[in-house]
């Protein structure tokens, strides 16, 4: 293309007209600064050819991505004028399938390059930061370099980085080089090093029994097998975790808030490294990027931003107070602003070989600052709340901008109460009222596990006092001509906060989260009472006649598992129930003192293992006559067992036995301790007790008790052998320990569960029911004996 | 010597009167001009129990004297009320210990050593081992128990029933086997409401489901008018067709106690007198107890009122041929629980306590409290209902006791199932009755553990069909909202609420009939 002709036209005209016949290349079009920029192209700079560099995404290549994306709202006039997206794509965008992190081949015939792509998260893992922000950088601009060889003309390359390459540094900002001296080739081994790295020190041995150890206190009660599920759940966690807090700790060690600043700094350093081979280098640099002042349309943001998790927190009422001071500016571009500057300059290469550097950002010379924002988002708040529950709008917390210091205070402390809490709860005893209770932690935690993790994420520029000087940006506007500058509009001294954010801003990003309220009232009113979606298992009121024959066709089994699901006793109170049978008076007072005694022991080894809490209770049934322990259950445990009998356990397992499932009762309990219950099951697997000779147990039994992962095992077992459905069936059971047996099949149910399991069903939208033993249990040994 | 029962008329001298609801009682102002019935004071009971007994059985009614029809190597059998009589438990010893005593005495005297002692529970539950040795004493227990010669009887065990053969009107009549094939049986009986004893004790007492379904319908209850009144009773000329099929076959020698309306011990004794005549000690009682009450939690008031043994005396004995001393039986009944009533009113107001036969040592959960004032309290009358047809009841119960799963686990269902289908009485027998009495759990527990039978919710609920036809307006004061919704009634926070209530149905000036009870009261209602 003669750079003659394309001088002649500029004078000419506009922007548009110095941008006419351009090929430019795009990369990052599928983000928000992307999209925009795409749109801006096709609307306002018509005679512009883009190719845009799209990364497949699995079996979705990068042009029905490109097609999708035009495909959406915004473009609908421009892909209407040019008859399709697939017209408009063979007019105007070509697609280039590839990723920043195995650049391909760049199509020659092209004069700019507008780099926007790169991880918009603040804590991105370390290697990963790298990968996109200097390592792409890096490729992308070897392949401009090719370009120009091959073409023989220059590109412009326009680097869109972020105001905040400035680090940690204080005040006023120039639009000039970052200053530092960091080793930026060292920095990227170290820094893609670490993904190996971190996941080598993951697999020391002192690690993995640290992790293995903490898995081992939670899920040991469930079994080996699933323990160490979690201790590998939780080494990829860390993993993540470390890369991420690796990374954070080089970039402020660095002078850098982040490592997504840090890299992008150096990313800079990559470019001003290529400008210095003699090209045609811009950089732009916005600050915090918002939805749009004017274009496509007031208000248009897509995802989710910097500051918008905080606003919509805000206007739930869960942001108590926010670490900054109130003074402090916070730097906001709407997002049009910056794909406008950005065409702008693309319009008004420098000269080669000196870089030209834009801050597109407001606090200069319209500063915004906390106070400010805030005032603006509680009154917002207030005029528009969000939909309320049942009971009403939540109270907005007035904010008094106490300083960092006292916020972190408030954070740690509730950090710790609830931990305490979270501690004692798992150790209370099980009942609806330590549920509720870990229900209300739990989301306590998850709203203060949010406030760490963003104010952390965000004190740091909350506390930056910086001014970064948009003279060289406000120059470039001026430059435009009259009807330019009302096209491409970027001088931010324009933006009337009040109006920005009241009418435009904080009504776009909470309207997503308005429809969400508005569905979620909508079902809760549909509701009905809990565990509801069971009834439409079984047809017909329970009430009617158990069918006396055996399972019928089905292939669904109902397992049940005993103690705590279907009755509110356990194995050490049944064991002491039968054993005070037997005994009369000082004998029964003597049992219960002995028992008590080992009371703390057998807690230890519930926790630890349920076998062995089992076993060392049926060790005490050494010298029992099995018959005799037979003939007890039946007279004595009877009442006992069917008394703490949940009423709803009978009507559920009725229902199953009705619609023809087999049902199956599975307990770590001996055998005899089943008899009251056998009658309502096919299948009762139950612990057989060692006898002698004589008939006698000997305190041993004839194979391990069935708790934890061996239940799972079991149904596996018994369901090929009779050729069972197991993504059909249902399990129901109360305790952690059984969460092997409720995973293996399709419908598991915790009923009443305890504090683990509960937690455990909430995320994986397991149906959870509670089946209240009669309270009026009867507690006395004999019933009619205060007639006497 | 014993005042007989009035009907006071509440005028502005009246203080506020004992209404008894469930674990706890109320003392409520009743609007002027209401009518109260109280029972007559307790009759003096006799004082040598044990001559009375052994006069009884060596001078029958129409029969010959007891030893007469004891003989070495006979096959005598002993059949006796179970724990649902009295009402409440008797202090020891129970009078059936001492009948059972003196029976077993002449036949040892007569060389009898086929002796088999079992509780006429029918389809209620089987009583556990104390409760058994409460009611026959501890020598009895001692040497029968644990041979297994004093046992529940099971209706369902189908080795142990005979079919007799069927009434006139096609009656099935199938009884315990051990009684209907024995040379002997003996009943003893304790006849606490009129309801009870004659052809009903063997007859009722003894079946199977596949006698009881002919005179336990909805249909048979609305027409019996009231089952307190035999001669009045569908239900009764049923039993009365069965019990003189079964002498046909099988000699029955009848024993028929009757208690006076000595029901509560000390310190509760103030519950029986007149408010009026409270004495000072007995308003101190009243205000302990009521306070009392208040603050105890549920299962201590539970405890308090369940483990009440009721001083009992004993007011006449008869023995023979069951319809002749049913007679003098009903006779003393009357003289006891009688009180003449002029005409009925608009509303009726029954205050349900907290025991009825079938929650003894356990709870009165809300269809046992329904059966209790619907089925009981309501059919308490002779000749015409309390209450105009179309009138209104008013109960007291807070309905909250919820359900014993070991006694009534078919009961539970039957809330959660039936009632929620329909509540109607004939609806309810028609379309659900046949599955639960056949249910196989519910058998399993009724044989095994100590659960009433899976039909017997049914009957409870045909006790109240009669009221269920007669009046128009349920109203519970101080239930339990939902719970009485379920049961398709209405509940009220108090007297007044529950009366403005009814008012669109019987005005806003009924006239009122309250039924002080217990003790026992029988109105025989003028018309």
């Amino acid at each position: 293309m003669a750079q003659a002709e394309a001088q002649a036209r500029a004078q000419a005209g506009g922007v548009a007209a110095r941008l006419a016949g351009q090929h430019v290349l795009l990369t990052g079009v599928t983000g928000f600064v992307g999209e925009a920029l795409l749109h801006l192209f096709l609307t306002e700079v018509p005679d512009v050819r883009t190719t845009v560099l799209v990364r497949p995404k699995g079996a979705i290549t990068g042009a029905q991505r490109t097609a999708k994306l035009l495909g959406k709202p915004i473009f609908r006039q421009v892909v209407e004028a040019a008859g399709g997206v697939e017209a408009l794509m063979a007019a105007k965008v070509g697609v280039l399938d590839g990723d920043l992190a195995d650049v391909p081949a760049l199509p020659t015939g092209i004069d700019a390059v507008v780099h926007c792509a790169g991880d918009v998260s603040f804590d991105p893992p370390v290697h990963e930061a790298f990968t996109t922000n200097v390592v792409g950088t890096r490729d992308l601009l070897a392949r401009v370099a090719e370009v120009e060889t091959a073409q023989g003309s220059p590109v412009h390359y326009v680097h869109v980085s972020t105001a905040y390459v400035a680090g940690r540094r204080r005040g006023h900002v120039p639009e000039a080089s970052v200053e530092h001296d960091v080793d930026v080739a060292a920095e990227l081994a170290w820094g893609l090093a670490q993904k190996g790295e971190v996941e080598h020190r993951s697999r020391t041995s002192d690690k993995l029994a640290e992790l293995s150890e903490a898995a081992e206190r939670t899920h040991g009660r469930a079994g080996m097998l699933t323990a160490s599920r979690a201790a590998e759940e939780a080494r990829k966690q860390w993993v993540k975790d470390e890369l991420v807090r690796v990374g954070t700790e080089r970039a402020r060690s660095l002078g850098w808030t982040d490592c997504y600043t840090f890299t992008k700094a150096l990313g800079e350093r990559v470019v001003e490294a290529h400008a210095a081979g003699g090209r045609v280098v811009s950089i732009v640099r916005p600050s915090i990027i918002e939805s749009a002042l004017e274009r496509p349309y007031p208000g248009w943001i897509e995802g989710f931003k910097m500051a918008e998790p905080l606003i919509l927190a805000y206007g739930r009422g869960e942001l108590p107070e926010f670490p900054a001071a109130s003074d402090t500016t916070i730097d906001i571009v709407p997002v049009d602003h910056v794909v406008s500057a950005i065409v702008a300059v693309l319009a008004h290469p420098p000269a080669p070989a000196e870089v030209a550097y834009f801050h597109v950002s407001s606090g200069d010379r319209n500063p915004l600052t906390f106070r400010v924002l805030y005032e603006q988002v509680r009154d917002y708040f207030q005029a528009h709340p969000f939909a309320g529950g049942p009971r009403g709008t939540v109270a907005l917390p007035a904010w008094k901008f106490p300083g960092a210091a006292s916020v972190e205070r408030l954070l740690s402390t509730s950090e710790r109460a609830l931990k305490v809490a979270d501690y004692l709860v798992d150790r209370a005893p099980r009942s609806a009222r330590s549920r509720s209770i870990a229900t209300g932690i739990d989301k306590q935690n998850a709203r203060v596990e949010f406030l760490r993790r963003y104010l952390t994420l965000y004190q740091e520029y909350a506390k930056a006092d910086l001014r970064y000087s948009d003279r060289r940006t406000l120059a470039l506007q001026h430059s435009l001509s009259p009807a330019d500058q009302a096209i491409f509009t970027f001088d931010t001294a324009v933006v009337e906060w009040a109006v920005y954010l009241g009418d435009i801003h904080f009504p776009s990003v909470t309207k997503p989260v308005r429809r969400l309220d508005e569905l979620r009232l909508r079902r809760e009113k549909g509701r009905t009472a809990g565990g509801s979606e069971l009834r439409t298992v079984v047809e017909g009121p329970a009430a009617g006649a158990t069918p006396e024959q055996g399972p019928g066709e089905s292939d669904v089994v109902a397992v049940f598992d005993m103690d705590g699901t279907l009755l509110s006793s356990n194995v050490v109170e049944t064991y002491l129930w039968m054993r005070l049978a037997e005994l009369e008076g000082t004998g029964r007072l003597a049992e219960l003192a002995r028992t008590a005694a080992r009371v703390p022991g057998l807690v230890r080894a519930e926790r630890k293992e349920r076998g062995a809490l089992l076993r060392a209770v049926y060790r005490e049934y050494a010298g029992a006559d099995l018959a005799e322990l037979d003939a007890v259950a039946d007279e004595l445990l009877t009442a006992h067992v069917l008394s703490r009998l949940a009423p709803e356990a009978v009507r559920r397992i009725r229902e199953h036995r009705r619609a023809g499932h087999r049902t199956v009762l599975v307990t770590g309990a001996v055998r005899p301790l089943t008899r009251p219950l056998a009658p309502l099951f096919d299948h009762v697997e139950a612990v057989d007790l060692v006898t002698d000779a004589r008939g006698r147990a000997t305190g041993h039994l004839v194979s391990s008790p069935l708790v934890g992962e061996s239940r799972a095992a079991f149904l596996r077992g018994y369901a090929s052998e009779h050729g069972l459905d197991l993504s059909r069936s249902f399990a129901y059971a109360d305790s952690h320990s059984d969460l092997p047996l409720l995973a293996e099949v399709g419908n598991p149910v915790a009923v009443s569960p305890d504090v683990a399991l509960m937690r455990h069903a909430r995320r994986h939208h397991w149906t959870i029911v509670d089946w209240a033993s009669p309270e009026t249990g009867r507690r006395t040994l004999d019933p009619a004996g205060s007639a006497r | 010597m014993s005042r007989p029962g009035f009907v006071l008329e509440v005028d502005d001298r009246t203080p506020p009167l004992v209404v008894h609801e469930g674990l706890g009682f109320r003392m409520e102002e009743f609007p002027l001009g209401t009518r109260v019935v109280y029972p007559p004071e307790s009759l003096p009971a006799i004082d040598d129990v044990d001559g009375a007994i052994r006069d009884a059985l060596l001078n029958p009614v129409d029969s010959e004297p007891l030893p007469e029809l004891l003989f070495s190597g006979m096959r005598l059998t002993i059949a006796f009320d179970d724990l649902s009589l009295p009402l409440p438990t008797m202090q020891r010893p129970d009078v059936r210990q001492r009948v059972i005593e003196a029976v077993l005495t002449l036949a040892a005297a007569a060389g009898v050593d086929d002796v088999e002692i079992i509780a006429a529970n029918a389809l209620h539950r089987r009583m556990n081992a104390a409760e058994l040795e409460h009611i026959v004493g501890e020598r009895v227990f001692r040497s029968f128990y644990p041979q297994g010669k004093l046992y529940n009887f099971d209706a369902e065990d189908r080795d142990a029933l005979a079919h007799l053969g069927t009434t006139d009107e096609g009656e099935d009549v199938e009884i315990s086997k051990r009684a209907a094939e024995s040379d002997l049986l003996v009943y003893v009986n304790l006849n606490l409401v009129a309801m009870d004893g004659g052809h009903k004790s063997v007859g009722v007492g003894l079946s199977s489901y596949t006698s009881l379904k002919h005179h336990h319908t909805a249909k048979t209850m609305v027409h019996s008018r009231s089952f307190m009144d035999h001669k009045a009773s569908k239900m009764h000329h049923s039993a009365w067709r069965m019990g003189r099929l079964i002498k046909d076959h099988v000699k029955v020698f009848q024993i028929e106690t009757t208690v006076n309306n000595d029901v509560f011990p000390k310190p509760f004794d103030f519950l029986m007198k007149r408010e009026w005549e409270w004495n000072l000690k007995d308003q101190a009682s009243m205000l302990a107890a009521r306070r009392g009450l208040a603050v105890a939690p549920q299962k201590l008031r539970h405890k308090i009122f369940h483990d009440m043994r009721a001083p009992y005396g004993l007011t006449g004995v008869n023995a023979g041929e069951v319809e002749a001393v049913h007679e003098r039986t009903i006779a003393k009944v009357h003289q006891q629980q009688l009180v003449e009533v002029d005409g009925y009113s608009d509303v009726l107001v029954l205050g349900v306590p907290y025991l009825g036969p079938y929650n003894v040592n356990s709870s009165m959960n809300p269809i046992l409290a329904t059966c209790m004032g619907l089925g009981y309290y309501f059919n308490s009358y002779r000749g015409h209902p309390m209450v105009k047809r179309g009138g209104a009841v008013i109960l007291y119960h807070p309905l909250n006791e919820g359900f014993n799963q070991l006694h009534h686990p078919s009961y539970v269902d039957f809330y959660e199932e039936v009632l929620a289908e329909t509540t109607d009485p004939q609806v309810i027998g028609e379309k659900y009755e046949k599955q639960f009495a056949e249910d196989p759990w519910y058998r399993h527990l009724y044989r095994t553990s100590n659960a009433y039978h899976g039909v017997h919710p049914f009957y409870m609920w045909y006790w109240a069909a009669h009221a269920m036809d007669h009046v128009g307006d349920v109203v519970w004061v101080g239930g339990d909202r939902k719970v009485a919704k379920r049961l398709g009634f209405r509940a009220a926070s108090s007297l007044n609420d529950a009366l403005e209530m009814v008012s669109g149905s019987v005005g806003t000036s009924p006239s009122i009939t309250y039924l002080h009870n217990p003790p026992h009261i029988l109105a025989d209602v003028k018309v």
